[in-house]
Order: C-alpha cells, then sequence, then structure tokens
C-alpha cells in the first residue's frame, strides 16, 4: 500500500517537472528506453552523469569568466557541451537557459555572460533538486518492495 | 553484408551522449562499436579493412568536437581511404552552416543530438538498413 502511494507521488511528481518546463519529451525517451530494455537504472544514469557534467562545466566556466581576459570560445565550447548534456536527458529549462547564454558570449560581453551563468546555474540547482527527490521516491519505493 | 546484422561505429567523447545512443542503437537492434575521437575512428576503419567498400561498419556516426581529432576531420580522412560506408553526424550544432561543413567533409547526412529511436528509424531506413 505504502508503494502505491509513493508511485502515485512519484508520478506526480515527474508530472509537475514536466508541466512546470523542467523535463521535455527527451526525457519520456529515455524512460522508455528503460522500461523496453529492461535496464533498471538507465535513466538515473544517464540523470547522473548530466548532474557531474553540469556541476564541472558550470565551475568551469565561472572560472574563465574570472580571468583578467575572458576566453569567450573556451566559454562557448563548454556551453555548447552543457546544452547537449542537457538535451540529452530532457533538461529543458537548462538546455533553454545555454542557448540563452549565446548572445553573450558571442558578443564577446563579460557582463552578460555573468548574469547568464547566474541563470543558468539556479537552472541547474532547481533542476538538480527535482531530480533528487525524484530518485529519493524510487528508493523509497524500491525498500518498500 | 547480411541485413539482419547492422553494425554501427559510434564517434563520440562524451559519455553522456554514448550511453543514450547506445540505448537507442541496441535498443533497435544495432551492433555498436563505440570511440572517443576521430582519430580512434580512422584507425578502426582502416583496421576494418574497409578501403574501397563498404568495410565492416553499415553506418558510421560522428560527433563534431572531440579532442585529438574532430568529427570534420575524421570524415575527410574516412573518405579519403575510399570508403564509402554511409556517415551521420550527430551534433548539437545544427544550424546550416554547421550542417553544410560536414555534408562537404563527406557526411551524408546530419541529425541533432540527442540520437533517438524516431531519428534513427529513419536513417537506417534512408540507408537501406531498416
Amino acid at each position: 500500500m505504502a508503494a502505491v502511494a509513493l508511485k502515485n507521488q512519484l508520478n506526480a511528481h515527474i508530472a509537475s517537472m514536466f508541466a512546470a518546463g523542467f523535463l521535455d519529451k527527451q526525457f519520456q525517451e529515455l524512460q522508455i528506453l528503460q522500461d523496453d530494455g529492461s535496464s533498471p537504472g538507465f535513466v538515473s544514469e544517464v540523470v547522473g552523469l548530466f548532474i557531474d557534467d553540469a556541476e564541472k562545466i558550470t565551475g568551469l566556466i565561472a572560472g574563465l569568466l574570472d580571468q583578467p581576459v575572458v576566453d569567450f570560445d573556451k566559454v562557448d565550447a563548454l556551453v555548447h557541451q552543457l546544452k547537449g548534456s542537457s538535451a540529452s536527458v530532457g533538461a529543458q529549462r537548462v538546455k533553454l537557459s545555454c542557448e540563452q547564454f549565446h548572445s553573450y558570449y558571442e558578443a564577446k560581453n563579460r557582463d552578460g555572460c555573468v548574469m547568464a551563468l547566474a541563470l543558468l546555474r539556479n537552472e541547474f540547482y532547481d533542476s538538480r533538486s527535482k531530480f533528487q527527490t525524484m530518485f529519493q521516491l524510487e528508493q523509497q519505493i524500491e525498500a518498500c518492495s | 553484408m547480411d541485413r539482419r546484422r547492422i553494425r554501427v561505429l559510434l564517434v563520440e567523447d562524451e559519455e553522456i551522449h554514448r550511453v543514450v545512443a547506445r540505448a537507442v542503437l541496441r535498443a533497435a537492434g544495432v551492433e555498436v562499436e563505440e570511440v572517443e575521437n576521430g582519430a580512434e575512428a580512422v584507425r578502426r576503419v582502416r583496421e576494418s579493412g574497409a578501403g574501397g567498400g563498404s568495410g565492416a561498419y553499415n553506418l558510421i556516426f560522428t560527433d563534431k568536437q572531440m579532442p585529438v581529432m574532430d568529427g570534420h576531420e575524421a570524415t575527410r580522412q574516412i573518405r579519403a581511404m575510399g570508403v564509402a560506408t554511409p556517415i551521420v553526424a550527430v551534433s548539437s550544432d545544427s544550424l546550416p552552416p554547421d550542417v553544410q561543413a560536414f555534408i562537404t567533409a563527406g557526411a551524408n547526412d546530419f541529425t541533432p543530438k540527442p540520437l533517438t529511436k524516431e531519428k534513427l528509424g529513419h536513417i537506417l531506413a534512408k540507408f537501406g538498413l531498416a
């Protein structure tokens, strides 16, 4: 009974992530691959890789923007990498933040990049928190069964 | 080559993209070999004895930005070996100049990341592998 309630809670949590734009259809694609391939943990693996990528990349971008002379080409490459990583997991809000970043590094606008990074980090931290709640619910369901 | 046994070379340096693409390809029943940069891809194709023919692979998927050798250069070098295997670029850079650069290098097609079941289905059908 507890497991059923937790599953309902998990489904509602994921639905709310879609409704709030945290996730897009790519996340459903991952869920289908997990279910069809009988690969428990596949979604968690991809989300984990995304979180590791995003933590590392946002740190590297912050370091570049802190230099006296900013290497905007490197900023470009890193944002590009994070955009791809977020697209792979369906982290839509992070992906959109990466796209918004583009105009600032193209214009070599350091202040704009600093602001865009702050927005990107906010979106990432919110997304990460939602994913962590999702994993906690999954672990609780597993413990019940 | 046996049509039921489709072999793909996946050229991708980032783990998250390899993990997702591998799952998509395996779900479609495709055998996958993976390398992490363009130079490894060129070596793998050369060692597969692919010169002048379709070689050991039915299809090659390649990323653009990679260490050691990028996807453009790998595509050029594979074509220079006389390899006719279809090469499909998979990249987050999907503006027309990005696509054209890959086509100019010798790629047959382009699809934006991430690879999905639907995109793979279209690609396999396009190259007679469905």
